[in-house]
């Protein structure tokens, strides 16, 4: 084996160019799987914390229509139904989910209205949050002016940064909300907002973060919000699972009857992010796409390689076989030489490829139209290096360079020693 | 002797109407109890070019009403139906009828479809008699209106009816369940349309939005038409009867 090596590692030393060209080839392959592996990685990582820390949840406890269907929108994670008893519901499960790795338990309040500022107005997504308790929340959406929403302060509005530039807001504008309760009234509430939000992703533009209490009294509800976001201990299935049951006893035992008309469901942030997750698998679909076009672009550089390898060794192969090396040997040299080859590519590979990808992940990338900030769920993208990424990667690269040296290395044991030897 | 009980008696205030009978009679002061009509609605924006939209409507009863644009041309056949409490859109172009709030805006304006089509401010609200004043220069009673309960959109609305006898409403103001005014109706250019005098032009403001106004102003009335029921369905907005 060491033998074989040294020979493998001799042939493609002796073929310097061709082995530069084959394996750069390959090297950048990897390089490309490694970078589009971090930019979906990026992606997922992006699109998953966000619903999570924002909207759902790890679990959330939430009303839907006794006809819902999901509109595989981003909104769909949001419901705008009455859930009954939200606030006390949230302490209960809080309090009696510890077991089941319940770290924290909030009602959400989400309706949709019309905001005002002196003579403009917007549709409005007005969220009602318990500030004290969504510090999370608050970070995922960094002031670009201004403060996040204080505690204490019942009318601090926290605005985003597309609404602010539409209704030309700054830190201490007065705003005004009008929305129709869902009982039927016309209310209307006042704020002043304490700052202003970087624009993350698209479906997040609309957005007024208010406190509960005010988005409370705006709609009607005293006490009831339309979700209780549930943030877990472990995120891994099984956990979340275990929550879910847990949770969806807890509320069948003790949560108060639901509105007329619609049904309290305890949802995974999966089942509710359903938008969400078929981008990362869109994602995924492009990513194999892309790797399949490269690897049958580097298999053929490696076949095409060898091939030429065989063509230019042909007299000493028949020396070899002339010598009484079997074709067994002849073959295990070739796929050697393939693995060998592969191994040098796939590191290489890794290490420009990692560095583009750490690179990336500390700028970010510039989501810079519509489109893309949908596809990342932000206007700028952060790509991750994960070591499974990076080992599927070597380990594809590897492996094609191994299988593709079968045809050449088969080619090389059928030559005839007699044949071989006159070959010029 | 008998001349100074006379002028004892004109000099009395006059007798605080029963509330309820006058809001009745205020609401029917525009349109009876059946009536075809044509109307012009302009909704004013600032600092946008006023938009001008012709309707005919048709309202039967306390349950059943119709408006179909006639002008401008790209806007004609876009109807509106209200039967008892929903509404619908009929829009030409999606060849589709869309039920739609009774909440939201009527035409992009300041008009919402329940104000346009609210056949009965009586059967939603309590009135009670708050005073009497003045209001646009007429000597007026002033109404105050309270949502029987928490699925009618104003919650609290006040209202102006004029003393001299006609029971024009001369103004109403809405309020959104915080207390706070949405916005105003005014009612003027009372003249002769059809078979009788009533205001001819209703000007609604917003409270919020400054500069925002929408303009109703009669055109021709029929008191009396014939109207089928059949008029009033989906299917009949649908084929353009």
């Amino acid at each position: 084996m060491i033998a074989l090596l040294r020979l493998a590692l001799r042939n493609l030393v002796r073929a310097r160019r061709r082995t530069l060209l084959t394996g750069g080839t390959m090297a950048l392959g990897t390089a490309a799987l490694v970078l589009g592996s971090g930019v979906a990685d990026g992606i997922s990582r992006q699109l998953v914390s966000g619903l999570v820390t924002t909207q759902t949840g790890h679990l959330q406890v939430v009303a839907r229509p006794l006809d819902f269907e999901p509109q595989n929108s981003p909104f769909d994670a949001y419901s705008q139904e009455r859930l009954p008893g939200a606030v006390e519901l949230a302490r209960r499960i809080e309090t009696e989910g510890a077991a089941v790795g319940v770290q924290r338990a909030v009602p959400l309040l989400y309706a949709r209205g019309t905001a005002i500022a002196g003579n403009r107005t917007t549709l409005a997504s007005i969220i009602g949050i318990d500030v004290p308790r969504e510090a999370d929340l608050l970070a995922a959406a960094p002031a670009v002016a201004g403060v996040p929403l204080p505690p204490g302060d019942p009318l601090a509005v926290y605005v985003s940064q597309a609404m602010a530039r539409k209704l030309r807001l700054q830190p201490g504008d007065s705003v005004s909300f009008v929305v129709q309760t869902p009982q039927g009234a016309v209310n209307s509430g006042d704020g002043v907002v304490c700052g202003v939000f970087r624009k993350g992703a698209p479906w997040h533009e609309n957005a007024f973060y208010v406190p509960l209490a005010a988005a409370q009294a705006l709609m009607d509800w005293p006490g009831d919000a339309t979700s209780v976001r549930v943030l877990l201990a472990r995120s891994g299935e099984g956990a979340l699972f275990e929550a879910q049951a847990a949770i969806s006893a807890l509320v069948a035992r003790s949560a108060p009857p639901a509105v007329a008309g619609t049904r309290v469901r305890v949802e995974t942030h999966r089942q509710a992010g359903r938008f969400f997750f078929s981008i990362i698998q869109a994602n995924q679909t492009a990513l194999v796409v892309l790797s399949s076009f490269l690897f049958l672009a580097a298999a053929v550089g490696v076949v095409n390689s060898m091939l030429m390898s065989v063509h230019e060794r042909t007299r000493e192969i028949g020396t070899v076989r002339a010598l009484g090396m079997r074709r067994g040997v002849v073959v295990q040299m070739f796929v050697m030489e393939g693995l060998v080859l592969g191994l040098l590519s796939a590191a290489a590979g890794l290490l420009a490829g990692s560095a583009v990808v750490l690179y990336l992940g500390a700028r970010g990338i510039a989501m810079n139209t519509l489109t893309l900030a949908w596809l990342a769920g932000g206007d700028r993208l952060w790509p991750v290096l994960r070591a499974a990424s990076m080992g599927r990667a070597a380990l594809a690269i590897a492996l094609l360079s191994t299988l593709a040296a079968l045809y050449p290395a088969r080619v090389a044991s059928r030559l005839e020693p007699r044949e071989a030897l006159h070959h010029v | 002797m008998s001349r100074l009980l006379l002028l004892a008696l004109l000099a009395a205030p006059a007798a605080p109407p029963d509330p309820t009978a006058l809001l009745q009679r205020a609401e029917k002061a525009v349109l009876g109890e059946n009536a075809v009509y044509t109307m012009r609605m302009g909704v004013q924006r600032p600092g946008k070019p006023e938009r001008v939209v012709e309707m005919k409507g048709f309202k039967k009863g306390d349950e059943r009403g119709l408006l179909r644009y006639t002008d401008p041309p790209k806007e004609r056949g876009t109807a509106y139906l209200r039967v008892a409490g929903s509404t619908w859109l009929w829009l030409p172009s999606a060849e589709k009828a869309v039920r739609v709030g009774a909440k939201q805006n009527f035409g992009g304006g300041d008009f919402s479809n329940g104000d346009i089509f609210r056949l009965s401010l009586s059967r939603d609200y309590v009135a009670t008699l708050a005073g009497a004043e003045s209001a646009l220069g007429q000597e007026c009673w002033k109404l105050e209106l309270k949502a029987r309960d928490r699925s009618v959109a104003y919650d609290r609305v006040l209202m102006w009816v004029r003393r001299d006898g006609t029971d024009f409403p001369v103004r109403i103001e809405y309020f959104t369940l915080s207390g706070r005014k949405l916005k105003w109706l005014t009612f003027s250019d009372v003249g002769r349309l059809g078979a009788h005098t009533r205001p001819r032009l209703l000007v609604m403001e917003s409270a919020l939005e400054s500069g925002q106004r929408t303009e109703l102003r009669f055109l021709t009335i029929d008191d009396n038409p014939r109207l089928e029921d059949r008029l009033f369905t989906p299917s009949a907005l649908e084929r353009g009867e």
